[in-house]
This record gives C-alpha cells, sequence and structure tokens, in this order.
C-alpha cells in the first residue's frame, strides 16, 4: 500500500494508543515511539509495528506511535486503520485481515 | 473508563448558550476565550458542561477541566478529539502553549518541550524530533563569516521600506539570514511574500533566505487567553521568541547579530523591539535598530500599501514599493487577493 496523505487512529486512553502515519519523503520507514512502558516494552511494540507495516506491504512512511500500554492487537488494530485511512484503500476486515495475521 | 452520560459536543460559534458554558468554564480556571479560535469541543455530563478545548490553526488552546471531574482522562478526550480533528483537516504537526505549572499533563499525552519562559509560558509541539528537523534544515544553509546578521520579516507586502532594512543589514554584515513569517494569516500568501521577497533582495549575493516555519511565532498565532495583561502578553511572546531564536536558530548558523526596523506607529512592536534590545545581547546576539524608510515625508509601512491597495491608489502606492513588488501587485494573479483585501479586516502586520 502507499501512504497518500496522513491519518490518524485511536486514543489516548488507558491500553490504548494513539497512532499517526504520514508520508515518509525520506525512503524508508520511520518509527517514533512515545511510551510509558518503552524501556520495558519498546522493542516489542517496535517489532509489532514492522510486521503490521510488511504485511499490509508499506515501504515508505513515518510512523508516530502514543502508547498508553497497548497490548499488541492493539497496536496492530491501530495501526493497521491509520494506514488503511492513510493509503484511502479499501479493506475487507473478514478476509483481508486474517492474511495479516501470522 | 466510560461514564454514563458523557458526551462530546462540537459548539459552533453561533451557539450562544453552549458558548455562554464554555466561556463560564474558562473564566472559572483563570483563562479567556481566545481570538483566532476555528474549532471548540465540550464534554457535557447530563446538563452541564464540565471540560473544553479548542484550536486556532495548529494552535491546541482554552482548554479546561472542571476540577471536579479531575483524573478521569477526560483531558485525554479533549485532547484526542481535538487531534482527531486536526489530523482530519490535514494538520499533523501541533502546538501547544500552556502555563509551567500544566506541564506535566502534556508530557503524557504525547507532547514535547520546545522552549520555556520560567515562570510565565511553555511551548510543546507534538513532535520529539521537530525543532531538530528544523534546525537540521537550516544548517544546510550555514555560510561562514565573522559577522553573521539576520532579520526576521512578514512582508506583507515587500515594500521599499523592507528593501532598504536588509540592504544595510547586508552592508553591515559578511552574511545576512533572512528570514520570512511562513504562517498564512497575511493578506499576501506566504508563497507570494516570499517570492517577493527573493526577487527584490537577489541584487544582495550575501544574503540567504529562510522560511521562518513553525518556530518564529507571529503575534496572530501567539495565544493571550491565560496571560491577564495585554502589554504583559507581547512582552512575554517576545521572551519566548528570543528563547527559540538564542536557544536554536542562532547557533544553527552561527547568528551573532539581528537587525530590526525602528517602529514609530505600532506600540505592540515597539515592546517587541524594547524587549530585543534588553534581552538578545544578554544571550551574545547584537541587536541593531536601523531608522525607517522614509518616502514623501512620511514612514514607508506595509499598513499603508495594503491601505492604498485597499482604495486602489496605486500611484501613490508605486512609489513606496519596488518595480517586483508593484508588477505583481498589478497582474491577474494579485486580483483575487485584492479582492479579499477588500473583504476582511487585517490585524496590522508589517
Amino acid at each position: 500500500m502507499e501512504i497518500k496523505t496522513a491519518a490518524t487512529a485511536g486514543t489516548l486512553e488507558s491500553s490504548d494508543a494513539l497512532i499517526s502515519v504520514e508520508p515518509n519523503s525520506k525512503n524508508g520507514i520511520e518509527i517514533e515511539l512515545n511510551s510509558s512502558v518503552k524501556k520495558q516494552y519498546g522493542k516489542q511494540i517496535k517489532k509489532v509495528i514492522i510486521e503490521t507495516l510488511n504485511s499490509l506491504g508499506v515501504k515508505n512512511v513515518t510512523v508516530h506511535v502514543d502508547d498508553k500500554g497497548a497490548l499488541d492487537c492493539v497496536i496492530r488494530a491501530r495501526l493497521q486503520t491509520a494506514i488503511i485511512r492513510a493509503a484511502k484503500a479499501k479493506f475487507n476486515w473478514e478476509e483481508d485481515d486474517a492474511k495479516c495475521i501470522n | 473508563m466510560e461514564f454514563n452520560n458523557l458526551q462530546e459536543i462540537i459548539v459552533e460559534e453561533n451557539d450562544a448558550p453552549y458558548l455562554n458554558q464554555v466561556e463560564k468554564l474558562l473564566n472559572e480556571q483563570g483563562l479567556k476565550r481566545d481570538k483566532d479560535i476555528e474549532y471548540t469541543i465540550a464534554i457535557e455530563n447530563g446538563e452541564e458542561i464540565i471540560a473544553t478545548g479548542s484550536f486556532g490553526g495548529n494552535v491546541l488552546k482554552c482548554i479546561a477541566v472542571n476540577p471536579e471531574y479531575r483524573g478521569m482522562g477526560i483531558l485525554n478526550m479533549v485532547i484526542s478529539n481535538l487531534i482527531s480533528e486536526e489530523y482530519r483537516r490535514g494538520n499533523t504537526h501541533l502546538f501547544i502553549y500552556t502555563k509551567p505549572s500544566n506541564q506535566k499533563y502534556f508530557k503524557d499525552l504525547g507532547f514535547y518541550k520546545i522552549a520555556e519562559v520560567p515562570g510565565h509560558i511553555v511551548l510543546f509541539e507534538n513532535r520529539a524530533d521537530g525543532i531538530k528537523k528544523y534546525i537540521d534544515g537550516l544548517k544546510k544553509n550555514n555560510k561562514q563569516g565573522k559577522k553573521i546578521g539576520s532579520v526576521v520579516v512578514n512582508c506583507n507586502p515587500f515594500t521599499l521600506g523592507h528593501k532598504y532594512l536588509i540592504e544595510k543589514a547586508s552592508k553591515e554584515s559578511d552574511v545576512l539570514h533572512v528570514f520570512v513569517v511562513s504562517e498564512d494569516r497575511s493578506l499576501f500568501p506566504f508563497k507570494t511574500r516570499y517570492a517577493l521577497v527573493k526577487e527584490g533582495t537577489k541584487h544582495l549575493n550575501n544574503v540567504t533566505l529562510h522560511e521562518s516555519g513553525d518556530y518564529i511565532i507571529s503575534n496572530a498565532t501567539f495565544p493571550t487567553y491565560f496571560i491577564k495583561d495585554l502589554s504583559e502578553a507581547v512582552k512575554i511572546h517576545t521572551l519566548l521568541d528570543i528563547e527559540i531564536f538564542a536557544k536554536y536558530i542562532a547557533p544553527a548558523l552561527g547568528i551573532n547579530k539581528r537587525f530590526i526596523g525602528e517602529e514609530p506607529i505600532c506600540k505592540i512592536t515597539r515592546i517587541y523591539n524594547d524587549t530585543m534590545k534588553e534581552m538578545l545581547p544578554r544571550r551574545g546576539i547584537e541587536v541593531e535598530e536601523i531608522p525607517r524608510l522614509v518616502v514623501d515625508g512620511q514612514v514607508v509601512s506595509a499598513s499603508i500599501v495594503r491601505q492604498l491597495i485597499r482604495e486602489g491608489n496605486f500611484q501613490e502606492l508605486r512609489k513606496l514599493v519596488p518595480e517586483t513588488t508593484y508588477n505583481f501587485i498589478i497582474s491577474r494573479e494579485a486580483e483575487d487577493i485584492i479582492k479579499k483585501s477588500t473583504l476582511y479586516f487585517n490585524i496590522a502586520q508589517n
């Protein structure tokens, strides 16, 4: 998928994450992570982000994450939503989502 | 945690009953409703408004939560809503000005501190590397020299007065960095203003032009709603601008002098200038105030030029602007802009 515009998903509520994505002028994936549990789970969160981006075929993007203690599935869901909004893509949640979860 | 009756309500500018409640809530917190608000949200519990937040451009402001409802994540709700709406409008780089006592709330909401005037105001942005990226961009234009000067201009439009100031500053410097205020809150859009400055200064070979970006704050965006006195607000605005200039911008380019135009008319600009003259030298940056260009016994000012445009007096205004600016003003492209000028009232800016 190609990121066409900036988009966001999620909230700053406890256990949620506010994820914003926008096109990256330089190539590649840039992740900015702000998390209350960055030291313990920072690596894991970034891993989930990169896996999700790969499964959606996103190669160039800047991702800002404001994490308030969200589980992997929440990070994945919010990121997927933000990406799909940013790519202005059609997405069948029943079929396509199943392909994303390895 | 969701509470029984909490509703998010968008408050329209013509919605007097809700607006009154919002104002009352703000006043109770020692705040008032700022000028320049594009969107306001309120959180309602049953019949009562218990929280509110607004924004103007990319600046979030006028945020308050009823003390009885604190500690419930309601500030989160308000800020999340404001961020969502800003994104929907395509504004992803957001700023908040707040009192130093409120710093900790915004650190938790994904905002990063840019600069502080102790005891008065703190400026936050929602990017960890926002200011850093801007500075890295500036550094690419770093030029060597002993006397490295700077000028910050709005140029709405570029007049002979601006040309005079920049020429003088250029003569007295090895290198001159000219910053054009990026914000699109002036009659002439930024692209136009920048182009006219570029045209009007291309004969000076030691001048480098820069966009001011989001980090040189104009009067229009600086919020005053939590500062009691208006002239105090100007002073605080200046101190914040100085802090950002001295902490980030000047070191990036090795700037050791700032040139400003004398301000005979506007009281606000005069307070700004006086504060600069007092404070910048303490940060190692010399300040030189240059008297304004006078044509036909009158100080050349962009606001006078705009007035003449509104009056359609092209003969008079031709005396006050360089050929490049005049040619633009009489062009097709400028027609739309001029039509707008007779429709809305401008905050005086030069």
